[in-house]
């Protein structure tokens, strides 16, 4: 019986949210309306049932959620998960990191790339295909970043194919961008190159309804500077994927390769010509771009990836067309001044030494419940957020301070400012003793219903996929989690501490991401597979529409 | 520590973490090598090639690399190779990390039914870069 609920509750969110996935970014320029369902009391008004302790370190652990599906992905370690409503078919394609491994459906070993499933049956999903990263050395390989958009979508694109945009290889002498065509996913085609000897590539974001593609890469020979890795934004407009344009790169204030890095200064303390934005000279790379469209404006940047974070908020036009201004200097594109890269900037804040920019993910219009009368202008108000996470990168968390996401306020985006953190406790658990990484990686990308506005996932490596429910964005409450088991293909975590070299068999959630289905996908780094889950208990009434809105 | 002393030490530790090694296919996705006892005694971290390690247990089971965000991620360990077998205790890994001159920096014989909590004893290359980072 609870399952059918669960199961008329799962159909009734899907009903309730009509619209495809397509409308929104990064397919469509509309932003899901999203309700308020809370009483004023917020998330006073809430069960606050603290997260149960894990289960022991070798079992998996459940709470309000259900597992509906399983893939192995071949024993390859999954980076990104990308769920796609692809004509009728709901495709899972995942970017994967560095390695070799036997392909069963070719009987082949083949560099870790990109692999597609098939999750229309969630219960039995079926491995399609495996587009093999970049073979040689594998300090090099992988593609850890996909990105799919629809023909139908793109402007200039063929009308029934589907493109795949991924990132081939991440470190190393000749690392490049790359289409495919995927309209069979079972037998994809290659494309192009976009563009080749980079050093480091990373998270991409492609506008499907523009074909504007913000690239993340970057060479040690282009001139910009970056602290860690070498990359930063290269822009490219793929309306046409057969006929890519470059339109420029992009960066903070400090990257540009005119930057007189010797001499720079903290454009913060001593704002002027010739300054760095952020703590650390010169900046951090950026992670990965999350771009919301024209109807909005807005480009949202994270640096740093773990540490010396800068988010950094763009007009989006501004940064398209601040090249082809009257006033642009002759290499503005590749080597632009210091004011042709504030031209865009928006807002900007900076995160301290021990934290960076990993993800940062706009949540606009979120109905505050305890100021929807009696405030501000006396209508009920809404925010503008952003998720922001920092990347956790140690073992065993030793010689790291721990890694936490954030909600920030960007009602104005002039003016980013942190309202609440979204943490996970060591214990119960005892994660820092588990083995593997413990501490925030990724948020939860989904710009589309059902889940949008009202829950987000972030991935927190050993303790697994977490959910918060953030319709109080001030009071974020954690309601659900799912940490897989080890199992047969789980590479184990290896830590020397004070001497003393331990492995432990650890799962590593990499990232959990939504369909619009309400599905939940666990990705795990270390090699265990891809497990799909639902929501149970409280946690669904969360995402369950209520039969009358509770407005106040 | 002198290299012969370490070595013994090394080989006598590996002895002792596997006392019947055979390979069985059942347990691998894909092939495997056998890995013996003798072969286990002669890797020598610090020291032992990527292409000694394919002399002793032929090409690995599976080869991964986490150079995510390249120096974002500072020193920790990369190129692991993996390989499967069983003994009377039941299936195990052989993992193996790489130091970037291609040398072992830390094996482990690591049980498929590990408890956790404790882990599994590794031995890692003397001048290992910077403790707590590898992956």
């Amino acid at each position: 019986m609870p399952r059918t609920i669960a199961r008329i509750a799962l159909l009734a969110l899907t009903l309730a949210a009509p619209a495809l996935a397509q409308s929104y970014p990064p397919d469509g320029p509309n932003i899901p309306v999203i309700a308020n369902t809370e009483s004023a009391a917020g998330a006073f008004g809430q069960p606050l049932a603290a997260p149960p302790p894990p289960k022991a370190w070798d079992r998996e652990s459940l709470w309000n959620m259900k597992v509906e599906g399983f893939n192995d992905n071949q024993g390859r370690p999954i980076y990104q998960p990308l769920v796609v409503d692809q004509s009728g078919r709901e495709l899972l394609y995942l970017g994967n990191l560095a390695g070799d491994m036997l392909n069963p459906l070719t009987g082949k070993v083949e560099s870790n790339g990109t692999s597609i499933i098939d999750v229309t049956d969630v219960h039995h999903p079926k491995f399609l295909f495996h587009i093999p990263g970049p073979p040689g050395n594998v300090g090099n390989a992988g593609a850890q970043m996909v990105r799919v958009c629809s023909g139908d979508v793109l402007p200039h694109g063929e009308k029934g194919k589907w493109y795949l945009l991924r990132a081939f290889g991440n470190a190393g002498p000749d690392e490049s961008h790359q289409l495919w065509d995927v309209t069979n996913p079972a037998a994809p085609t290659f494309i192009s190159t976009i563009v080749s000897g980079l050093s480091n590539t990373h998270k991409s974001w492609w506008e499907c309804d523009t074909g504007i593609a913000y690239l993340v890469g970057g060479s040690k020979a282009d001139g910009w500077h970056q602290s860690g890795t070498a990359q930063h934004l290269k822009i490219y407009d793929l309306s046409d994927p057969r006929k890519p344009v470059y339109i420029r790169d992009f960066g903070l204030v400090g990257q540009e390769p005119a930057a007189d890095i010797k001499t720079t200064h903290s454009c913060t303390s001593n704002p002027g010509p010739n300054c760095y934005e952020g703590a650390k000279n010169p900046p951090a790379g950026v992670h990965g771009p999350i771009s919301m469209g024209p109807k909005v404006n807005r480009v949202y940047l994270p640096y740093g990836v773990g540490r010396d974070g800068v988010i950094q908020i763009v007009d989006r036009q501004k940064l398209l067309t601040g090249c082809t201004l009257p006033t642009a200097s002759p290499h503005c594109a590749t080597n632009p001044t210091q004011a042709e890269l504030l031209y865009p900037q928006v807002g900007v804040i900076a995160m301290n030494p021990e934290n960076g920019g990993h993800s940062s993910m706009p949540v606009l219009g979120v109905p505050m419940p305890q100021t929807q009368a009696h405030f501000a202008n006396g209508s009920p108000q809404k925010k503008d957020l952003l998720i922001v996470s920092s990347e956790d990168t140690a073992n065993n968390c030793f010689g790291q301070a721990p890694h936490d996401a954030w909600i920030l306020d960007i009602t104005d985006d002039a003016t980013p400012w942190p309202i609440a953190t979204l943490t996970v406790p060591q214990e119960p658990g005892d994660f820092c003793e588990k083995g593997a990484r413990f501490g925030a990686h990724a948020v939860s990308e989904a710009i589309y219903p059902p889940y949008y506005g009202k829950i987000i996932g972030i991935s927190w490596f050993n303790a697994g996929a977490r959910i918060w429910d953030i319709r109080d964005a001030e009071n974020p409450r954690p309601i659900a989690y799912f940490i897989q088991a080890p199992n047969k293909n789980t590479v184990a975590s290896c830590a020397t501490i004070h001497g003393v070299a331990t492995c432990h068999n650890a799962t590593m959630n990499d990232y959990v991401e939504f369909d619009d289905r309400g599905y939940i996908y666990a990705a795990d780094r270390a090699g265990s597979g891809v497990t799909i889950l639902s929501l149970t208990g409280d946690a669904l009434k969360v995402v369950t529409p209520p039969a009358t809105p509770q407005r106040h | 520590m002198p290299r012969k002393v370490f070595a013994a030490l090394a080989g006598a530790t590996f002895v002792a973490l596997a006392p019947v090694a055979a390979y069985c296919a059942g347990d691998a996705p894909s092939a495997a090598a056998a890995v013996d006892v003798q072969s286990l005694a002669k890797v020598v971290p610090g020291h032992t090639s990527k292409a000694g390690i394919t002399a002793l247990f032929g090409k690995p089971w599976r080869v991964l690399q986490f150079n995510d965000c390249g120096e974002a991620m500072d020193d920790q360990a990369d190129e692991t190779w993996e390989y499967r077998g069983r003994d009377s205790s039941g299936s195990y890994r052989l993992h193996i990390e790489f130091s970037d001159d291609g040398t072992v920096h830390l094996i482990a014989k690591i049980p498929d039914n590990s408890p956790g909590g404790e882990g599994t004893a590794a031995k890692v290359a003397p001048s290992a870069p910077m403790p707590g980072m590898s992956m």
